[in-house]
């Protein structure tokens, strides 16, 4: 072989490793079993997540800490199938688009999360403030996800003041008709007797308790 | 309204997914298609006229312990898509409720009715002799005395409400307290993700349960992809039963009747009459003309605690632009919406949201006559339409006057900064002097985050047979007894929230198909 040849044909296998280590090299291993997203789209989240809520300030938990590669997995397991895919695809794009828009710093071309924090904050920025409507789009997307996965997590609702309140549900002649989604009629707990009479409804206190899924574990951990 | 007890055995005239076990087949006089506030109407006022009825529903009823508090896994659970769902042509996000009762479980109970100018414009550019104010006045007033519609009151306001209120005051312009078909709010603040309390009078909590007092029967979880037809008679519909969430299709079923009533909504009807051999489209019209009242949301932060969860989900409005395109209104939605919203990063973007607990949203929705799209079926055998819209350039201008109105409200409310979430303006402003902003500049369609959840006009009615799918009691054209009835065959938009002359119009219409059959 021609040594012209034989390096072409080194460049190429190398590009071809980088490539692929680039895609699907140097993720760590999640601490939960995913339902549905890989390790590599784990980790992009969990940079992302950071990127838009790092640790501390105004909110104790950072991205990462208040779950939303977690819940993000959970979110995309639920949606049809072209749905989740569509979901996955936005994450690889913002992963790899690196490639064409660099990051401002050295090494700008590596893949998002592979960036610094402060690469990735001045890259999505970019995005953020684009002029071309397309890049805007998919940044508000993807902050969209993030930011739902963000407000889902109880403690950071309670350190906005902003956790659901608990409520007693009053019984409905609906109750009598209705089972919960995906039983059947056996599963209708109420009958007639336990008809909550009208009238018996109370305004929300503003120092109502919160709802059980929102308050603070009696032993003090974070729930 | 009173609570009610159902008979003995009433749960037997509703059918869940756990219960099919093959495929079905029933027969009646109407079978109703779609159980939102339109159809569920027409289930009730025909089955009360003594008409054997079927009630269809692809989504599956709720109970309060299916009700999601975050907003995306409640938007999975009970939207089209997933909640998901986007135009093409001008970007736009838009939503179709599927869960029994339509839309009406998840929306903020928001009752309005148009001013005469709006019917006018109906009347006149349309060829309606019938449909004005005066005409429409006691179907509305049926509708209001049946769902107990009232001004929201002021001790379920809350802060965020009172300030809207506050604002308008200062700032001279006229508002009032937004009618709902609530009866014992407790101010949770949780519309759009279900109302634990019960108090919202949602169609599953109202119209279905009274429909079925009357001898209705409800289908659940099935989807209906076809109305057959023979000339110009319809015979029945045909259809899937579908899985509550994830929608994956079981047995057939079908249901025989002497009349069809299609009240599947603005983004469904359309789609299911182009699959049934784009049926009642003698006119060319069906899908075309789809309309939204594309909205734009300002967040005020205040100095002082706002205290925004509690307080009915929106509960004043003012209708004083209405004339220049818009009203105005109050706005909670669950916090993750508004995280969305937020700009910036990191520390900035966390100090803001430490900020939600002083802020208070307004918003206003536009009246975009110009601006018009279409639905069409998708190959193969989705239901899901395929969309297209274009947001006109002067429609936008007006998203734009009402960015600036809101601005104003806002300041005059008290709030110390307002986030106009408009691209190529600044994310926070300080002052009124800079917001003036908003008032000069020449807006862009891509600038705003545009999104509806009321959408008009896909089957429009018309005095024309040519001109439009359906007549003005909702009435195909071409087919002597099939009946449209959902807000697809508004002609316009109507410039307030639709759900309340949806209602009073299918309240209308089922005096005509009682009548006829």
């Amino acid at each position: 072989m021609p040594l012209g040849q034989a390096v072409a044909w080194i460049l190429g296998a190398g590009l071809v490793a980088a490539g692929l280590w680039r895609v699907f090299g140097g993720h760590p291993q999640p601490a939960e079993p995913p339902q549905r997203l890989s390790r590599r789209e784990l980790g992009f989240l969990t940079a992302a997540s950071d990127t838009l809520y790092p640790p501390g300030g105004a909110i104790a938990e950072s991205g990462s800490e208040a779950g939303i590669p977690a819940y993000t997995d959970r979110y995309v397991a639920s949606l049809p199938g072209p749905v989740g895919l569509l979901m996955r695809l936005l994450f690889f794009l913002v992963e790899h688009a690196t490639i064409a828009f660099w990051a401002p710093g050295p090494a700008g071309w590596r893949r998002f999360s592979a960036l610094s924090p402060e690469q990735r904050t001045a890259w999505l920025d970019g995005w953020r403030t684009s002029r071309l409507p397309p890049r805007r789009l998919v940044f508000t997307s993807l902050r969209a996800i993030l930011a739902m996965g963000y407000f889902a997590d109880p403690s950071v609702l309670r350190q906005v003041g902003l956790a659901p309140r608990a409520i007693d549900s009053p019984v409905v002649e609906a109750d009598l008709l209705y089972p919960p989604v995906g039983r059947g009629p056996e599963a209708i707990r109420y009958r007639r007797e336990d008809l909550t009479p009208p009238g018996a409804a109370r305004v929300l206190a503003l120092d109502a308790p919160l709802h059980p899924d929102y308050a603070p574990r009696a032993d003090g951990s974070a729930s | 309204m009173s609570v009610a007890a159902p008979e003995e055995g009433a749960a037997g005239q509703v059918r869940v997914f756990a219960q099919y076990d093959g495929d079905v087949r029933e027969r009646c006089d109407v079978v109703v298609v779609g159980s939102g506030p339109c159809g569920s109407v027409m289930a009730y006022e025909l089955a009360a006229a003594g008409l054997d009825v079927v009630l269809l529903e692809e989504g599956p009823p709720y109970t309060p312990d299916d009700f999601a508090l975050d907003g995306a896994t409640s938007m999975v659970r009970t939207m089209r898509e997933s909640g998901l769902r986007a135009t093409r042509g001008t970007l736009l996000t838009t939503m179709q409720a599927n869960v029994l009762g339509g839309g009406s479980v998840v929306n903020s109970a928001i009752c309005a009715r148009p001013p005469e100018f709006v019917f006018e414009a109906w009347r006149s550019n349309f060829d309606l002799e019938h449909t004005g104010r005066e005409a429409l006045d006691p179907h509305y007033d049926a509708v209001a005395d049946f769902l107990g519609i009232a001004p929201t009151p002021d001790d379920v306001q809350g802060d965020r409400n009172l300030l809207f209120r506050q604002g308008c005051d200062a700032l001279g312009i006229s508002s009032e307290p937004i009618a709902r078909n609530v009866r014992g709010c407790v101010g949770s603040g949780e519309c759009f993700t279900g109302c634990r309390a019960r108090a919202k009078q949602s169609m599953d909590l109202s119209y279905v349960p009274a429909a079925i007092r009357a001898g209705a029967r409800v289908l659940t979880s099935v989807q209906v992809q076809e109305v057959r037809a023979q000339g110009r008679r319809v015979t029945g519909v045909a259809g899937q039963i579908v899985a509550p969430f994830t929608g994956k299709p079981g047995a057939r079923f079908e249901v025989e009747a002497r009349a069809v009533v299609l009240a599947a909504g603005v983004m469904a009807t359309p789609v299911i009459l182009q699959k049934s051999g784009n049926l009642a489209n003698g006119s060319g019209q069906v899908g075309r003309n789809l309309q939204f009242h594309p909205g734009t949301a300002t967040i005020g932060v205040f100095p002082d605690p706002v205290q925004p969860y509690f307080g009915a989900t929106q509960g004043y409005q003012s209708l004083h632009y209405l004339r220049d395109g818009f009203k105005l209104e109050t706005l909670w939605a669950p916090p993750g919406v508004f995280g969305v919203r937020m700009p910036g990063f990191g520390h900035d973007l966390k100090r803001r949201l430490a900020e939600l607990s002083r802020a208070s949203i307004f918003d206003a929705i536009a009246s975009c006559h110009n601006s018009t799209g279409e639905v069409r079926a998708r190959r193969g055998r989705s239901m899901n339409p395929s969309l297209r819209w274009r947001f006109d350039p002067q429609d936008v201008q007006v998203l734009g006057h009402a960015s600036w109105v809101l601005a104003e409200l806002l300041f005059a409310a008290g709030a110390h900064k307002v986030l106009p979430g408009i691209h190529g303006v600044a994310e926070e402003m300080h002052s009124l002097d800079e917001a003036r902003v908003l008032q000069t500049r020449e807006f862009a369609a891509g600038d705003f985050v545009n999104a509806s959840t009321h959408a008009f006009c896909s089957t429009r009615m018309h005095g024309d047979p040519s001109q439009g799918v359906v007549d003005e009691f909702g009435r195909c054209h071409d087919l002597d007894n099939l009946w449209l009835a959902d807000t697809g065959i508004f002609p316009r938009c109507t410039s307030v929230n639709p759900m309340f002359t949806g209602m009073a119009l299918a309240h209308r219409s089922a005096g005509v198909v009682k009548e006829a059959l």
